[in-house]
């Protein structure tokens, strides 16, 4: 990747008596050098992709300290770079986002969870839940509970996150239980501070190799008989040594209250929102001194019962706030309480919404309720009405409004590779009719949106190909897979190509080729252009994944007969390539590859260079791509084959026309599409492409005025 | 208990605007400045140009009187407790207005006047964009204090980007108590040079930085500004053509401006006599209307209408017109304006066409242009010539005047022919309609907004109006009564303009009691797998 993250990495040089500032994903990532951890993998995605990006490119400094770091070909890859924790006195961590990656890890978790570890073991997650989630809405908290790791959800302050990676390790070398953290998406980009500590080099590692392997023993491995055993140690011994140390450390908050016959208690992950819901119910103050007792979770898997009961017993109601469904938290204190006969009234759920985030405004509407009804004396009208107050306004503007705003969901950058690939799909359906697409995970998803709205189903990462092993048997016409080269490395080679080719399927596979996991940030894979190839790039506007054959030869090796390269900005031949794979007589695997390299990573390589260029007066050509004005036809056929933010409209500047025309504005990095799109679907004759020459040389310069002047004298005004 | 709260920002930008920046900035401010500040942000897939969020609280005691005590910050911004709000886009504020962060009572909203169209507003065939007053008027009713300028001219006004304009503004506007020297060392980067050694990035982010603050601290520059801007929208206001005597007389003062206009358009189209032939029609249109309406309580509208669409579809384009607009200086000069080149630089310019069989066949005669489509039709796919022709160049240049000299050979031509028989169609629809109802006329008249374009996009315009006219202007309907028709009518062209497959047109059609438009026939490359064989 092009993106520098050198102001992150000196950040992670700090040591004692230094103050950090920053995100907290990057707080987390000092954390573990500060646990003296000894390798690092795991695989990118929001919102904990920094932690990967970060340590990828402080290599330098990791050599150092002797940590290695490995940026795994998907997540089960990082969990299973784990078992080094199984047999030697080796830290590791591995993130990755929260549910998806858990679920491709989990086979080699379990695996994992089942002998132990010995070695501190921290798995960084990404709770990506609620607003700005981009996966489906399913808890981490239930892979702790089936497997048998501890859950950390730290409150979110960057000093206690950081403390609590340094106890994750330390809990998990305690449980010989591995330790999940999860962090939501606003904890990892919260910026805060923290008083730092010197990083510790780890004793074994990178410098200090081990001399011989472990001895041979059974009970390491997840094998049975073994396994039956592991079983009853997760009960017997990993638990309660885990509680012990949670009790002793004290990594749960007690925070007490005025009201002490009541109690609360809360994942630490939610502590921040849930204090000021009290705050603005007037129960707790900007310092969060409460008026009612709060449990704070920081751990949130295993739960410890003698505390959880010592927290409730007595008191007239406790609220247990957890987001997400099931309540895990909640059925487990219940069955303790239960269990302890203890009387204590519990509320949870019954108050508080089963689904989705939990908001300030919605945790304080549930928290009103358990106020009216054990603390009804409370003061609640000011409270009141700021809920009401924000309903009836919602429904003020929407009357306002009339109808509602059109939504604003992201889409394909200017100039991206792979919005001609739908325009030409577009087209190649009104020629051979519609198709089953069988959609994926990657920027690609953007083509589910306007104008494409392409797509019947998404079953993950790489999964299109294999999603449609069921569709295509049952119809007439073929199904199309889009996959991305993330997705295909990530595992569609396997799950999709293999068995496509192995079941001699009738099948039709794009392939993303633009060279980076670019909807993730922008990581290199394996079929990325090397460095040398871009430093020795002569003209460096253009794309260079074609210099990187990694996925044509492993297509070729693995047996596919029916291969197309084409560059994603030649529409047309898209278009009659799709056609030809749409009607062949080929009934095998057909693969067509779009070539075109992301577009964000070419502007920043295109960027500098053209200021360089400029700043030394070389020649330089800048593209750029027009609507004239008078042409257009206002029916915008164009943008509905596009959709680039630079392709918009504006007023009719003919006072006799009423409907709005095309215009390319200023940001068009003149991709070409514009220009192939007029021509593959025959779009009204307004575009034109300019070439602007800077810093021309002197013949051109000559050419430039004589053709000039003959030009003008043919022109009328 | 202390009731001290934090002040509480919400920063809505679009993807690569610099909101991280921005909000990086105003923590560093705040520390500098020694209080106590977080920020949150949800930047998931910002840069893929979607909406995105930042929030950010600061607590406004200064730490050192804190005793140690540290303030819980919301990390999410709550409902109708914000302070502020600023936005980079209309639209995003209203938005998030509408989601009921902003309280009347407490929310200061700043907001830029620029609108980024979304797509869904882009990709209709009409015009689709939502109505920038009706959103300002949200800001007004559900803001504390509101401040409104184009942040987006600004920016590029002082060569930066939009981050440094909204910091400005926050500044400006007092929200936060710190200096403004505060905020610009931390945008100097720490860097105490003079101006003039500033980095260029630093620098030309003050100048941005310092226009906001003056326009939203200081209210009349603010006015100032925005009146410039507003003058500066509707730039080189189009000539207003003349009217000879005598068509002034010939027509009422309401048509006189559209009727000039479409004169002088079709004189510039073609010649005086085609234009005398728009006269002509227009007069039958607005004898129509004197019958129906002798008092012109409409301000004959009829008539003016019509003077816009006849002359738009008089003046159909083809590639005659559009060698003729392409070839013209006034449109090089444009242009370079548009690719914004320097005086010294070389703007090559390279136009896209792509003219088919019907093109060429348009500029023959009935016969032979019947025989080039026919050969067309014959053909697997059919003809097209993509063209890049380079104006720029002598060559190009020349054949585009070539081209555009043609004009003689448009009026013998098989297409003229077609278009004046179906405007001749359109025209009898629309006295006949305005002699029975005055609304009905006037609504058939606006189905001249149908018509527009090029190739396929004019075909289907054409097929929609002569749909329209036939089954909702003449034919029986269950209610036929002139105001139903109308009515219809309207509902109609709206829907043509809905989509272009024209799904909401023949619904529309239907609910009438009129036909659907009849299905095209179009080629189809048919690939049937079979059924697995049974053994």
């Amino acid at each position: 990747m092009e993106v520098s993250f050198s102001k992150e990495i000196e950040a992670l040089r700090l040591g004692a008596g230094d103050t950090f500032h920053g995100e907290g994903i990057l707080a987390i990532t000092k954390g573990l050098l500060q646990s003296g951890v000894a390798y690092v993998g795991g695989y990118q995605g929001a919102p904990v992709s920094h932690l990967l990006d970060v340590m990828v490119q402080a290599k330098p400094y990791m050599d150092e300290l002797g940590v290695h770091v490995e940026a795994c070909s998907n997540e089960a890859s990082a969990a299973a770079m784990l078992g080094a924790s199984i047999h030697y006195p080796l830290r590791g961590a591995v993130t990755w986002k929260s549910i998806v990656g858990t679920n491709v890890a989990a086979d080699a978790l379990s695996n994992l969870s089942s002998p132990g570890v010995k070695g501190g073991v921290l798995i960084v997650v990404g709770e990506d839940y609620g607003e700005g989630a981009s996966v489906i809405q399913e808890r981490t908290h239930a892979y702790a509970l089936k497997s048998g790791m501890c859950l950390l959800d730290p409150r979110p302050d960057l000093g206690v996150m950081v403390n609590m990676v340094e106890h994750g390790f330390r809990l998990s070398e305690h449980s010989n239980m591995p330790c999940m953290m999860e962090l939501r998406i606003r904890t990892c980009h919260v910026r805060g501070s923290f008083e730092c500590k010197n990083n510790l080099a780890p004793l074994v590692s990178t410098r200090a190799l081990m001399e011989e392997p472990a001895g041979f023993d059974y009970m390491r491995l997840a094998h049975p008989p073994v396994t039956f055993r592991h079983e009853k140690l997760k009960g017997d011994e990993r638990l309660p040594a885990a509680r012990r140390y949670i009790a002793e450390n004290r990594l749960n908050e007690l925070i007490p209250g005025t009201h002490a016959d009541l109690g609360i208690v809360v994942q630490g992950g939610l502590y921040n929102s849930l204090v000021r819901s009290l705050q603005q119910l007037g129960l707790a103050d900007a310092f969060g001194a409460t008026d009612i007792p709060l449990l704070v979770l920081n751990v949130a898997y295993p739960l410890v019962p003698e505390q959880v009961a010592d927290f409730c017993v007595g008191k007239r109601a406790v609220l247990v706030v957890e987001e997400g469904q099931p309540e895990y938290i909640e059925q487990e204190i219940a069955t303790l309480l239960r269990r302890r006969d203890i009387q204590t009234p519990l509320h949870g759920c019954d108050m508080l919404p089963a689904a989705g985030e939990y908001g300030v405004e919605v945790l304080a509407t549930g928290m009103a309720q358990f106020a009216q009804r054990y603390l009804p004396q409370h003061a609640q009208h000011s409270a009141q009405g700021w809920l009401v107050g924000n309903r009836e306004r919602r429904a003020a503007v929407a009357t306002q409004l009339e109808a509602p705003l059109p939504a604003r969901p992201p889409s394909f950058c200017i100039g991206c590779p792979e919005r001609p690939v739908f325009a030409a799909l577009k087209l190649a359906q009104q020629d051979s009719g519609p198709v089953h697409i069988a959609a994926d995970i990657g920027c690609h998803a953007f083509g589910t949106f306007e104008p494409f709205s392409m797509g019947h189903s998404i079953l993950g990462y790489g999964m299109s190909l294999a999603s449609r092993a069921g569709v295509s048997p049952m119809m007439q016409r073929r199904a199309l897979s889009i996959m991305g080269d993330g997705g295909f490395w990530h595992n569609g080679l396997l799950t999709g190509v293999q068995s496509a080719l192995f079941n001699g399927d009738d099948a039709v596979l794009l392939i993303f080729k633009n060279g980076y996991t670019s909807a993730t940030g922008t990581q290199d894979i394996i079929s990325t252009p090397d460095d040398e190839m871009k430093e020795h790039a002569v003209d460096k506007q253009q794309s260079l994944v074609d210099k990187n054959q990694t996925i044509e030869s492993t297509l070729k090796g693995l047996g596919v007969q029916w291969l197309r390269t084409v560059h994603t900005y030649r529409v047309d031949k898209m278009r009659k390539t799709l056609n030809d794979a749409f009607t062949s007589d080929f009934n095998g695997l057909k693969v067509i590859i779009a070539e075109g390299e992301c577009q964000l990573e070419r502007q920043r390589r295109i960027k500098p260079w053209i200021a360089s260029l400029l700043k030394k007066g070389e020649r330089v050509v800048r593209v750029k791509y027009g609507v004239d004005e008078d042409v257009c036809n206002g029916d915008h056929a164009c943008i509905r084959l596009s959709g680039c933010p630079t392709l918009t409209i504006k007023d009719n500047p003919d006072p006799l026309k009423v409907d709005p025309v095309a215009v390319v504005i200023d940001g068009c990095v003149g991709c070409g599409l514009c220009g192939e799109n007029a021509h593959a679907a025959t779009l009204c004759p307004s575009f034109y492409r300019a070439e602007v020459v800077q810093n021309p040389r002197w013949h051109e310069r000559l050419l430039h005025s004589v053709r000039g002047a003959v030009v003008r004298a043919l022109q009328p005004a | 208990m202390n009731r001290t709260q934090p002040i509480t920002l919400l920063v809505c930008a679009l993807g690569g605007e610099g909101g991280g920046v921005l909000t990086e900035w105003l923590v560093d401010t705040a520390r500098h400045a020694g209080y106590a500040a977080q920020s949150t942000s949800i930047p998931g897939v910002a840069q893929r140009t979607g909406a995105t969020t930042y929030y950010i609280e600061v607590f406004p005691v200064p730490l050192a009187e804190l005793g140690g005590r540290r303030p819980v910050f919301s990390l999410s911004p709550v409902p109708g407790a914000l302070d502020a709000i600023v936005s980079s886009e209309l639209l995003e504020t209203t938005r998030q207005i509408g989601n009921g962060m902003s309280a009347p009572q407490r929310t200061l909203v700043i907001t830029s006047s620029g609108r980024t169209l979304t797509t869904a507003e882009r990709m209709q065939p009409g015009d689709g964009r939502a109505d920038a007053q009706r959103l300002l008027d949200v800001v007004k009713a559900f803001s504390r204090e509101h401040h409104v300028f184009d942040m987006g001219t600004v920016a590029r006004d002082a060569g930066t980007v939009v981050s440094a304009v909204m910091l400005g503004a926050i500044a400006g506007s007092g929200l936060f108590p710190f200096p403004r020297e505060a905020y610009e060392q931390v945008v100097r980067g720490g860097d105490t040079s003079a101006p003039e050694k500033l980095s260029k990035m630093a620098a030309a982010s003050l100048r941005g930085f310092a226009k906001a603050f003056d326009t939203v601290g200081t209210p009349r520059a603010q006015a100032a500004l925005v009146t410039r801007l507003l003058s500066s929208q509707g730039d080189e206001a189009p000539v207003q053509p003349t009217l000879s005597a005598e068509m002034a007389r010939a027509f009422p003062p309401p048509t006189h401006d559209m009727l000039a206009l479409g004169h002088a358009r079709l004189v510039d189209y073609q010649d005086e006599t085609y234009a005398a032939l728009y006269l002509e029609r227009l007069q039958q249109a607005l004898a129509a209307e004197r019958a129906s309406d002798p008092a012109g309580a409409h301000g004959f509208a009829v008539t003016r209408e019509m003077a816009r669409w006849l002359a738009l579809w008089m003046a159909f384009d083809d590639i005659v017109r559009v060698a003729e607009l392409k070839s013209r200086a006034s449109r090089a000069q444009r242009v370079r304006n548009e690719v914004k080149a320097a005086d010294d630089d070389i703007v090559r310019v390279y136009d896209h066409f792509k003219p088919g069989a019907p093109e060429f066949a348009a500029l023959l005669p009935a016969s032979l242009a019947h025989r080039v489509t026919a050969w067309d039709r014959r053909r697997k796919t059919p003809f097209a010539l993509p063209l890049k022709v380079g104006s720029h160049s002598v060559a190009g240049m020349a054949s585009l005047r070539v081209l555009a000299s043609l004009r003689w050979l448009r009026k013998r031509g098989s297409r003229f022919a077609e278009e004046q028989a179906l405007i001749e169609r359109w025209l009898a629809a629309v006295v006949q309609g305005t002699r029975a109802d005055w609304r009905l006329g006037h609504e058939l008249a606006l189905c001249g907004r149908l018509i527009k374009g090029y190739g396929s996009t004019n075909e289907r315009g054409k097929r929609n109006l002569l749909h329209v006219i036939d089954h909702l202007a003449v034919a029986p309907l269950p209610d036929g009564s002139p105001a139903a028709r109308a009515a219809a009518i309207a509902a109609a062209r709206e829907a043509a303009l809905a989509d272009e497959a024209g799904t909401a047109l023949d619904a529309t059609l239907m609910r009438h009691g009129a036909p659907p438009r009849p299905v095209i026939a179009q080629p189809i490359r048919w690939m049937k797998r079979p059924p697995a064989a049974t053994p």
